[in-house]
Formats: C-alpha cells, structure tokens, sequence
C-alpha cells in the first residue's frame, strides 16, 4: 500500500494543476491527523486548520452574504448569499440586505439553491473558505440566484440522519419566505445542491420533498457520496491514489452511519438491497457529476441508473481524468465547463 | 479530451514574479509564494507517505502527529515544514510567521427563528434606530427627536426577551441621552468592580481573555526563573490564580514571580493573590501602581516579563490618546510578550451612522449571547447594565469622553506593528484548550476562530473578542526617549 501511493503520485501530477494538487493534498494530510482508530474525530485540530471567512454584508464582485440562525435548538445556522441590493441614498449595506429579506416576492423569476458543503459529513462548515466562494459564485453563474449554505450537524458527533433532519428544516424554512418567491406565480423556484456528502444529503432531502409534495426544480450532484458494502471496481483501482484511500472512505461512513449499521443502509447505498422505491415519487431532475479519477465513481453511476429505472430524469456528466476536488480552483476545463453545465441546467428548469 | 486536459486561463500568475503568491490559493485561505509551490507539493507527498508508512506498521497518524503543534495553517509552506520536523517526533521549533494584514469585513447575524410577525416590527425598529442615527449625523434633530417618539411606541410590539428587541431599547435609550444633551451618568469604581465581576461571571468572554492570554505568556516563560507579570488593569486580579497555578505545576519548579497590578485599591487583591501563591508554592511579590502610572513600573534586570492588557488599549484612542506613547512606554520595557485582548468590532469610525450601525449589530449579537448561555438571572441582568454602559458610551459620548473606541484586530495588527511589534502566533495547542473549555462551561452556539495566529470567541461565527500575543521586533530601536510620562488611563 505505502509503495503504490509512490508510483501514482507521478500520475496526479499531470492531471491536476500544481496549485490544486497542493490544496487537495493539503486536505488529504490535514484530514489524517483527525480521524482516530476508535471513530472519535479532533474535531478542536479540525476547527483549527479550517480556512473561513466570516459574512458579509458589503458587497464582493456583486454578492453579499449573511449568517441567519434558522433553530435554537440544533444551533442550525445558513448563510445566505444574494446579488448586492441597490442601495438607496445613505442607506449602509445592512439596511440594504435587511429590506431584502423583508421584500414581497419578486415578479422577476429567480432561482434559490440550497447548497449542501461536502467533507464527508465530517468536514468543514458554511464559512470554510472554499465553499464560501463556491456559494458565491453560483449566484452570479445562475444570473442573480439566492444561495443558501446550510450548516448541517457533522458527523462523528451526530449521526444520520441529523445532517438530513437539518437539510429538511432549511427546505421547510425556504418555503415559509415571501422573499424567496418569484415570478407572476410567486413560486419558490428551488434547486437541491451539494458535492460530495452534501450531494448524499441533497438525495435524501429531495426524497422527503418529494414525499410532502415540495416541488424540487432540480438536483445538481457534485461527485455526491453514496457506496456500498462490495468493493467496486474504480474502489479497488484506484484505492489510495489520486488522493483518497479506501480505508477513509470507510472510516467515515462508519461515523456516519448509525451504530451497528453496514454500508447498505439506504442512507449510503439508495438503490441497494435496503433502498426506497422512487418510482411513484415526483423525484426532481437531476444533474450528476462524476470525475472519472474518482474512486467511488461506480457508485455514483450506480446512483444515476438507479433513478433511470425508477423513471427519473438524469443527465450525467462524466469528466475524463477529473480528480475530486476540481471545482474548488478555476483552473481546469474541468472547473469552466461544469459551471457552465450547471448554469444551463438551472436556467432551462 | 486528450491527456493533459487542463490549459491555465489567463490569470495574474503566468507572468507574476518568484516572490507573489499564487491568486487561487490565497483565495481559498492558504498564502504559498508560486514560487514554493513545488516544494510544499513535494513535502505534502512525503509527509504523506511518512503517515501511510507508518500506518502500515502499525502507528496510527493520531500517535504520530500527537505531539505536533500547528501554527498558522494558512502559511502552507511553514506549516508542512514544521510537521515535518515534528514527525517522528524530535525536536520541535515552534515556528513564528508574519502575516499580511486582512480588512475585517463587516458581518452580522440575525435570529431567523425570530422572523415572523413579531420581527417585522423588530426589523422596523432597527430601520428606525439607523434611520435616526443618520438624522443625528446630519444634525436634524427635530427629525431624530420625531423618530425616537415613533420607536417608542413600536417597543411595546416587539418581544423584548431576547436578541435585536432588548438590545434596541439600549441604544434607543442612548440616542434620547444623545439629542436631550443629558450628561453622563456618574460611575463609581465600586459600581465598575461589581459589573465588572457580574459580566465575568454571565459569560464566557472574559474567562476565555484570561484563559488564552494566560496560556501565551506561561508558553512564553519557559525556562526562565525569574518572571514578572504587568497588568495594565487589574481589577480583581481575576485572571492571575490560573497562571500561578499552572506555574506551581510547572515541571522542575516554579519561577519567582512578581505581579504587578495598575489600578485603583489593588493592595487588597495583591494582598489575597500573595496568599494564593504561599499556598501553592510560589515565590511571589507583588507591587501596586495607581491607575495611569504605567511609567512608574520598572524591571529588573535578567526577569522575564509578560505585559498584559484585557480591554485596555481601546480606551487610549481618541485623538488626544496616549496610545503611542503607552506602546512605546510597553517596548521600554523591554517585554518578553505581550498579551492584547480586544472586543473584535470597529466602534471608532469617524461617522456617527456607520459607529451607531456597528454597535447596533455587535451588541445585538451579544445580548444574544447573553440570553441563549443562560447564565443565573442576577448575573445576566448586571452583565447588560455593564454592557449597556459600553454602548452609552459608544453612542451618547465624542473626544476625550469617549473611551470605548473598539477596533478590529485586523487594525491593531497594523498599529502594533507601526509601533514595533511583532505577532506571536497562538497555536494549536491554546485553541484545543480553549475550546474544550468552551465545551465544558458554556452554551452550544460559542466557537473559538484561528485567524492570521490570534485567537477569537465566536458567537455563531461572529467574533466578539480577540486574543493575541506580541513581541518587540529584533530591529525596532529601544531608544530612551526623554518625553512626557504622564498618562490618562
């Protein structure tokens, strides 16, 4: 194992740009030093080492942001991020965003995209830096969106289904506000996002829209997280390289999963032996992402027929010698031409 | 797609110079010179193997890194050199960087749960409160006058339990003391001592200064054997048995320590820190300095000494404030360290609108606090009146009267360094400490930040108070100037 990791890192290094393969092997690193044998996590050494940016309500590059507590008893926190409003006269910025979150709904259609942050249900949180410009971004791509960061309850401390518990309160909570409505129906027109474990919840969240009768426009799954107990190909393949090793992999779900609990659980394998049928569901649309570089791309694949044969639209958009990760740096083809898929897949629904 | 299907877009790192840092990863947190990226990619892979190594025989990363201490994770470069050298565990240099200066954004949060019918009149009543500041700015106070009356008959339809509804009667109250020219209440240092203590009891604010603060100048006198501690404020002398303590369990043997305490009536509590020490072993003197006489404190020669100041220097910053004359009074005296605590908000702008609106979310955000830590009723009730004063303060008081000119750890950054200082990085180690204690003692909803090596309490990501530790620079002149040495504190 430690002599296979030497000859594949030759490998990464032409399909990945140098800055990027610093960040994600910056994570790989870091994140070893957190997980301990007996499942608990350091999560102090983990809050330490994250990279976060507070919010902001004055506007950068046109999109400001701001920290909303949706429940007192699950600390559950979103971040908010919209288009600048225009501020009329003296007005300070925090007036400005105060009226926004006060406005009727708009009669100019605009979509809100409930982003789940990835870190296998472990890491990070709504002001990790990455994900904060990966939020802000998404409002500009989608031509003025409101992007709303959920800060779901993390594993090993709490368990599923608490990160989807908290995806549902903030999909409840989008729902009760007039500001999010828009168009001459006043509708809420609202896209389920995540990549990695966020991807899992946004799944899992859309099942229980689905099953309440909240209509979802779309799903956009960014190399989402789901497995099961075989081993696949691509896992056995390319174990260990390309940054992630199939060892974490499964140290994750164990902290994710309840207790006693194997990796066919519906929670990680939806369309395994344990899974729900979605085929008298109105499941929403999907669009998937999978990087070919990814170990638990099979997975995913698996996923995508899964909602075929249930008789859910899907459009999957496979990256040839992606690695994880790609969408955190604008430096790739990757980067540019995945937004740009997103982008239509949001505009067109 | 071909093998290499990445082409770099055009960015300001193709044609930037060996010494710039790479955009991108700035972006995202990290500072790497481009020209070292190669190196740290280098030193990630073999920091990597090492780990995958020895988990492969049978030592877990968790054994391996546990001795690690980490600092300042944004400057990757030093980070992994710094592992590197702790991995196997031999010998571990602490490693202190500099770091550029960020300018603190301007952030709040607002209870959602509140957000209902109830809050519209909430949100209402902030508009007005901005509202009336700004007329205040512009001097119509005929206008103010008007909107203060309108705002009270708003108040009876919000809850004023809790979050902007309790916080917004305070500074309602300030801006009526503000336009009716009523004069400043008359403060008694008793009445500060008791607010004082009740605020430090309320929350975990004060305690988590103290704690972190006190953590950076024990790690500062190791191996030294004589020590000599200087707080610019003492009080009651609250943040001192903890040290003492730790330094009684120090291994091989406490240090002499000398304390000495500025303020008002410290001999009884220098009296009672003294017997703490006798009980535990340490050599202890101590030596009171009326309040302002920092320019009678002397050091001796071969002690080490730790400068500490808990909310202090915010209150030297009015135009005619002696803060560079106290920072350079503090280099004098030539510090081993010197621990700052501030409340991390910027409540000096010139502008009375963009002070008010400041000040208006920040103690919104700790009132906050305040109500959700439920702490005992006594204690909560005394801390706001303590805080109410703050913020009368901020609002009702100009010049010289106005000493609670908070500013964000971002700008004292500067202002310490244009003084000759230098940062002390607060590691790994101090946050572990400081957020298991936050753990133990407070309500969920508080969060410790790392941020360019100081340390921060969060409330729901909004940072309240900032910790940090200095040091003289190497090269910054220690003249003796002869000048003034009176000082208003």
């Amino acid at each position: 194992m430690a002599g296979s990791n030497e000859v594949y890192a030759n490998e990464s290094r032409t399909v990945v740009p140098l800055n990027t393969r610093v960040l994600i092997h910056n994570f790989k690193v870091s994140y070893s030093m957190l997980r301990r044998q007996d499942g608990s996590f350091d999560r102090h050494l983990s809050e330490y080492l994250e990279r976060k940016v507070p919010a902001n309500a004055k506007p950068v590059h046109g999109v400001v942001s701001l920290d909303l507590l949706l429940d007192r008893s699950t600390n559950l926190l979103v971040r908010i991020y919209l288009p600048a409003p225009t501020v009329t006269g003296n007005e300070l910025p925090q007036q400005a965003l105060l009226s926004a979150l006060q406005r009727p709904p708009s009669p100019n259609p605009f979509p809100v995209i409930i982003f789940f942050h990835g870190g296998s249900f472990a890491h990070s949180s709504i002001n990790t830096t990455i994900y904060d410009i990966l939020c802000r971004r998404f409002v500009t791509l989608c031509g003025g969106a409101v992007v709303i960061s959920v800060n779901y309850r993390r594993s090993p401390e709490f368990r599923c289904p608490c990160a989807y518990d908290d995806g549902w309160t903030a999909l409840k909570w989008a729902s009760s506000q007039p500001w999010l409505r828009s168009g001459e129906d006043a509708k809420l027109r609202v896209f389920l996002a995540g990549d990695s474990s966020g991807g899992n919840i946004a799944h899992h969240v859309a099942v229980r829209a689905a099953e309440s009768g909240i209509h979802i426009s779309g799903n956009i799954l960014l190399n989402p997280l789901f497995g099961g107990n075989e081993r696949t190909e691509s896992e056995l393949e390319l174990d260990g390289k390309y940054f992630v090793a199939l060892g974490d992999r499964d140290w994750y779900w164990k902290a994710f999963l309840p207790e006693g609990a194997d990796r066919d659980h519906p929670a990680c394998n939806p369309f395994g032996p344990n899974g729900v049928k979605l085929d008298e569901l109105p499941f929403p649309k999907s669009l998937l992402v999978v990087a070919s570089l990814d170990l638990t791309k099979d997975w995913q694949l698996a996923y995508a027929e899964g909602l075929r044969n249930s008789g859910h639209e899907v459009n999957v958009i496979f990256r040839e010698e992606a690695t994880v990760g790609f969408y955190f740096l604008p430096n790739t083809n990757h980067y540019y031409e995945v937004m740009e898929e997103i982008r239509s897949f949001v505009n067109s629904n | 797609m071909g093998r290499n299907p990445y082409h770099p877009k055009p960015t300001d790192e193709d044609s930037s110079s060996a010494s710039e840092t790479d955009t991108l990863l700035a972006g995202v947190g990290y500072t790497v010179r481009s020209s070292d990226l190669h190196h740290v990619a280098d030193r990630l892979e073999k920091l990597d193997s090492t780990i995958i190594a020895a988990a492969a025989s049978g030592v877990p990363p968790e054994f391996l890194c546990s001795s690690a201490i980490h600092y300042n994770p944004s400057d990757l470069a030093s980070w992994i050199d710094s592992l590197l050298t702790e991995v196997p565990p031999h010998s571990s240099p602490s490693l202190w960087t500099d770091a550029t200066c960020l300018p603190p954004p301007s952030s709040f949060s607002i209870d959602a749960h509140r957000l209902g019918k109830e809050e519209d009149a909430g949100i209402r009543l902030v508009h007005l409160l901005m509202t009336c500041a700004d007329s205040i700015q512009r001097d119509d106070l005929v206008l103010a006058r008007s909107l203060i009356d309108e705002m009270r008959l708003l108040l009876p339809l919000i809850g004023v339990g809790y979050g902007i509804g309790k916080v917004s009667i305070f500074f309602l109250d300030a801006l009526d003391r503000r336009i009716s020219f009523l004069p400043q209440p008359t403060k008694t240092v008793l009445e500060d001592e008791i607010l004082y203590s009740h605020f430090y009891e309320a929350c975990p604010n004060l305690k988590f200064a103290h704690f972190t603060a006190n953590q950076a100048i024990l790690e500062a006198f190791n191996g030294c054997d004589r020590v000599h501690v200087i707080d610019l404020s003492l009080m009651h002398g609250l943040q001192w048995p903890a040290l003492i303590q730790a330094l009684a369990l120090r291994p091989g043997g406490p240090p002499a320590l000398r304390l000495t305490g500025i303020g008002p009536k410290t001999a009884k509590v220098g009296l009672r820190l003294a017997e703490f020490a006798r009980s535990v072993g340490v050599p202890f003197t101590f030596q009171a300095v009326a309040a302002g006489r920092l320019d009678s404190v002397r050091v001796k020669p071969g002690e080490a000494v730790a400068i500490n100041s808990v909310l202090q220097l915010h209150l030297l910053l009015s135009e005619t404030g002696p803060i560079d004359s106290v920072l350079t009074l503090i280099r004098e005296l030539r510090p081993k360290i010197l621990t700052v605590v501030e409340q991390d908000a910027d409540h000096n702008k010139p502008a009375f609108l963009d002070r008010f609106t400041e000040a208006l979310f920040y103690y919104s955000t700790l009132f906050d606090s305040l109500a959700a830590g439920g702490g005992d009723g006594g204690c909560s009730a005394a801390a706001e009146v303590y805080l109410q004063r703050e913020i009368c303060n901020i609002v009702c008081c100009e010049g010289s009267e106005r000493v609670e000119r908070h500013e964000p750890m971002g700008r004292w950054r500067v202002r310490l360094g244009r003084a000759g200082f230098e940062p002390m990085h607060l590691g790994s180690n101090a946050f572990r400490q400081a957020s298991m204690l936050l753990k133990l003692f407070s309500s969920e909803g508080y969060g410790v930040e790392e941020v360019e090596g100081c340390l921060s309490l969060s409330w729901h990501g909004r940072s309240l108070i900032s910790a940090s530790a200095w040091r003289a620079r190497a090269d910054s002149a220690v003249a003796l100037v002869a000048r003034h040495r009176y000082i208003i504190l």
